[in-house]
C-alpha cells in the first residue's frame, strides 16, 4: 500500500497532472480537450496522462479512435483518507486557537480600555 | 463537528507543496502579535495545542523562546502521552519564527517548521510549513492517527482534486 501511495503522491507532485485530474473530477473528456487550457503539444499531455494512468488515477475508453480519459476515484482517496487523519488534528487545534484568541483580544480589549480611563 | 460554528474554519487547507513538506495555511481573527503570542508562551499554548476534545490536556509546556532555546510539550489523553521537543532557529518577530520539531518516540526524525504570519484584510495568516527529512517519513506524518476503515465519503473528492489542482507547487 505504501508504494502505491508513493506513486500516487508523485503523479500528483505537478501542476499541469493536478489541473487535468480538476478537469476530469468533472466529466470525463478526449486528450485533445484536455490539452486546450495548456501552452503544450499533444505528445506531452499525453505524456501526462500516462504518469496518471500508471497511478491508476485516471482510466483510458478501449475505442482506438477517442479514448476518453476519466478520473479513478481509489487512489485519489486513499491519499484523502491519509491526509484527512493529519488535516481533523490540526483543524482542530486551530479552531481551538481561534476561539482562544478570540479570548485573548476580548481581554486586549478590557486592559486598552482601562489604560485609556486613566 | 466543533468545526462548523468556529470563524475561519473554511480558511484552513493542507497542502503537500513538495515531496518532503506539508503546509498548513489558516486565517485568524486576530492582530499578528496576539497570534505569536498564543503560540509561543506556554501559559496560552496549554490552552489551545493540545485540545482535541474532552480527555485531552497539556501537563508539560516549556518554552525557552530565544535562538537555539529548547520547547517541549506533552499531550496527555486517556489512551496515553505524545510528546513533542526541539529548538528555536530562527526569531523574527512578528513575521516569522523557525523551530526543530522531534516526536519522541522518533528522536533522530527532525523536521523544521517555518511559521509565517501575514496580515490578510485585517486578519492574520498562518502559513506553517514542516520539512521532513525524507518522502518516507512525510508520508508516515500524514497517515498518523489514521484509523482502519475510516470511509471518506466520495462527495469530497472534487473538493479534494480542485484543492489540488489550485495548490501552486
Amino acid at each position: 500500500m505504501a508504494d502505491h501511495l508513493s506513486t500516487t503522491f508523485s503523479a500528483l507532485a505537478d501542476p499541469t497532472r493536478r489541473a487535468i485530474l480538476a478537469r476530469l473530477a468533472s466529466g470525463e473528456c478526449s486528450v485533445t480537450e484536455l490539452a486546450e487550457p495548456f501552452e503544450m503539444s499533444l505528445p506531452a499531455v499525453s505524456k501526462h496522462l500516462r504518469v496518471l494512468e500508471r497511478a491508476g488515477l485516471i482510466a483510458r475508453g478501449r475505442s482506438a479512435q477517442w479514448r476518453p480519459c476519466r478520473i479513478d476515484a481509489g487512489p485519489l482517496k486513499q491519499v484523502a483518507e491519509w491526509t484527512e487523519q493529519y488535516r481533523r488534528i490540526w483543524e482542530t487545534k486551530f479552531d481551538s486557537l481561534e476561539l482562544y484568541l478570540q479570548e485573548l483580544a476580548a481581554q486586549e480589549q478590557k486592559h486598552d480600555g482601562k489604560r485609556r480611563k486613566k | 463537528m466543533m468545526a462548523s460554528g468556529v470563524r475561519n474554519s473554511g480558511t484552513f487547507r493542507v497542502t503537500t507543496p513538495s515531496d518532503t513538506d506539508i503546509t498548513l495555511t489558516r486565517l485568524f481573527d486576530a492582530p499578528r502579535h496576539l497570534v505569536f503570542e498564543a503560540m509561543t508562551k506556554p501559559e496560552h499554548i496549554r490552552r489551545w495545542w493540545g485540545n482535541l476534545g474532552n480527555g485531552y490536556r497539556v501537563p508539560v509546556c516549556e518554552v525557552d523562546f530565544r535562538v537555539g532555546g529548547k520547547w517541549r510539550f506533552v499531550s496527555r489523553h486517556p489512551k496515553g502521552d505524545a510528546e513533542f521537543y526541539g529548538e528555536y532557529r530562527e526569531i523574527n518577530l512578528p513575521h516569522r519564527v523557525v523551530f526543530t520539531e522531534i516526536y519522541a518516540p522518533f528522536p533522530d526524525t527532525v523536521s523544521v517548521v517555518t511559521a509565517d504570519l501575514t496580515d490578510e484584510n485585517g486578519k492574520t495568516r498562518l502559513t506553517a510549513t514542516s520539512r521532513y527529512p525524507s518522502k518516507e517519513v512525510r508520508d508516515m506524518v500524514l497517515s498518523t492517527g489514521m484509523e482502519k476503515g475510516a470511509a471518506l465519503s466520495y462527495d469530497r473528492l472534487d473538493e479534494v482534486a480542485l484543492s489540488l489542482a489550485t495548490t501552486k507547487p
